[in-house]
């Protein structure tokens, strides 16, 4: 598979393993920090999880210039200009983000403000910002999901005009992201399951998606072999420090295939019925993926079926006949979703989540609108759209 | 070969140039007589001033919503609430011509957007309907992303613009 043009950019430095965290005194110098805003919220501090990169800065020469641990699950203009200002009377000269993906997007938020000045708002674009970024950034996720340690776009809420806005640029990509399995083992087992969801969707819709390259394949394919092998290690024991290091590499190259590549209906469909029904993402993503799969599936065959040897196994590819691969990669999908169902309860259908039939026009109307959709194969006419979420309820 | 050289850009930048005052007329002709790019343009803030652009010197040519009613600015210097810029005459004109989709420029990263990406998203479903009135059907099959529906007839549309540019050729001589 080689497109006629294509661009591919994953610039961030990888520190993955067994206390990895205990480096970062070595990143910071290495990048010419020496006093790091730790980002992060209050249950992440109470949890135990932030302390354990708080006391690794202990043991540095960088000095913490100080903890802001109060961005909301749902972050928004409002708290990325509060951080800038903690920053700038910190006197810090970099941030150190630790959380899901709504910390670490309120750090990119902050960079934007901290390096280009003004609001937020001026700043909405897709690879408008040009120049270098005047903060050093290092990503620590605690989800293995959502890959925002390694892509480059954010998106936060604007509460008072209620609108959200997005933003990609390449200067968003952290200096480094750290993965040390510590941050996850004790992620429950729906969590578990939902956000490694979220992952397989990135990468198996970053493989469909029109922007899809040989370079993001690699990661996209790499992060299913993952996820494959490891969830149900972690599922049969949440403390497998290779297990949750096996997901958290399998989100990262997930969010690396999708940052380049981008992601498609199964996310157009997730981001309308989060908005409309709030379902959590994950969870979306884990009944979404198949039916998305399903309506790419004469357009995107080929390239499913090349999934299908990290969805399933060298020998079910081998003993699966080419022109077959593309619908048994569905199968393979679905098994591994039948089976998360069985062991966590992660729901299958749309209506276990409470969506009603009432609220699919809805769904529809707004999946169409997803700026997701148009990266899709394949663009559904509303009807369409109707039929997959209705095959989904 | 392809021709390089100044001389070879400067002819690209001439046809970008054409393009975008038919395109220019095409919006706002399309604004008046397609309910679907009305709709469009009417969810545009009051004042939305829209500029397609060439980097780093233009061509370029701008829109302005204004009392309800889509302006064409020409190639007039504007302040845009929103900008669609190439990042190169080379990446513009495959989609000027009417050989590569608007997304697919998008998706090769061959423009960048300042502003509002749901509004560059609504600006672009009004691009493709456009496309599908300037274009012929060989050509719209392969770079939109749905069989081009008319609302208006081509020729009504062709004539509108005609119409237009008449009007605003004799106002400007
Ligand atoms: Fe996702």
């Amino acid at each position: 598979m080689i497109p006629d043009y294509y661009e591919f950019c994953n610039s961030t430095k990888i520190v993955s393993g067994a206390r990895a965290i205990e480096h970062i005194g070595y990143e910071l110098a290495a990048l010419g920090a020496s006093r790091p805003l730790v980002l992060t919220n209050a249950q992440l501090l109470e949890l135990k999880v932030a302390t354990i990169v708080i006391d690794a800065l202990a043991d540095t020469d960088a000095e913490v210039a100080g903890v802001y641990d109060a961005v909301p699950v749902d972050s928004s203009a409002a708290v990325v200009d509060d951080v800038a200002r903690a920053y700038r009377e910190a006197g810090a000269d970099a941030i150190v983000a630790v959380g899901g993906g709504s910390v670490l997007d309120t750090a990119k938020g902050a960079m934007i403000v901290l390096t280009h000045g003004g609001s937020l708002m001026e700043h909405r674009g897709a690879e408008s910002l040009l120049g270098r970024r005047a903060v050093t950034f290092i990503a620590i996720p605690t989800t293995a999901g959502t890959g925002s340690e390694v892509t480059s776009a954010a998106v936060i809420k604007d509460t008072d005009r209620h609108v959200k806005m997005g933003f990609t640029s390449l200067s968003l990509l952290p200096d480094v992201a750290i993965l040390d399995p510590r941050l996850t083992v004790g992620l429950p087992p729906r969590l578990t399951a939902s956000t490694a969801m979220d992952a397989l969707t990135h990468a198996v819709e970053s493989v469909s998606c029109v922007q899809a390259n040989p370079l993001s394949d690699c990661y996209a394919k790499a992060a299913i072999g993952l996820i494959r092998d490891y969830l149900p290690v972690a599922l049969d024991d949440p403390r497998s420090s290779k297990a949750r290091l096996a997901l958290a590499n399998a989100a990262l190259m997930a969010g690396a295939a999708f940052s380049n590549a981008m992601v498609g209906i199964v996310h157009a469909m997730g981001h309308a019925a989060g908005g409309v029904a709030g379902i959590p993402h994950g969870e979306a993503m884990s009944v979404l993926l198949p039916h998305g799969m399903a309506y790419n599936l004469d357009v995107a065959c080929d390239r499913y079926g090349e999934l299908l040897i990290d969805l399933a196994g060298v020998e079910t590819h081998a003993a699966t006949p080419a022109a077959d691969r593309g619908a048994a990669a569905i199968g393979a999908v679905r098994s591994i979703t039948a089976l998360l169902h069985e062991r966590t309860g992660l729901p299958v259908t749309l209506g276990e989540m409470g969506v009603q039939p009432e609220q699919i026009p809805d769904i529809a109307r707004a999946a169409l609108d997803d700026g997701a959709m148009s990266m899709n194969p394949k663009q559904p006419s509303y009807e369409e759209l109707i039929d997959i979420l209705k095959g989904a309820l | 070969m392809a021709r390089t050289g100044w001389r070879a850009k400067r002819g690209r930048k001439a046809v970008a140039a054409v393009v975008f005052a038919v395109l220019g007329r095409g919006l706002v002709a399309a604004a008046r007589l397609d309910e679907r790019v009305r709709a469009e343009a009417a969810s545009w803030p009051e004042d939305t001033v829209i500029t397609l652009r060439i980097a780093p010197f233009g061509p370029q040519v701008s829109w302005r919503m204004g009392e309800g009613v889509l302006e064409y600015l020409g190639g007039a210097q504007v302040t845009p609430s929103l900008a669609v810029t190439f990042k190169s005459v080379d990446g513009a004109l495959p989609l000027l011509v009417g050989m590569k989709s608007v997304l697919g420029a998008f998706a090769e990263h061959r423009a960048t957007v300042a502003g509002d990406l749901a509004l560059a998203m609504s600006f672009v479903r009004c691009l493709h309907i456009v496309e599908g009135y300037l274009f012929p059907d060989l050509m719209t099959r392969r770079i939109l992303p749905r069989p081009a529906e008319r609302r208006a007839g081509h020729l009504v549309a062709y004539g509108t613009l005609v119409f237009r540019r008449a009007r605003l050729e004799g106002a400007s001589s």
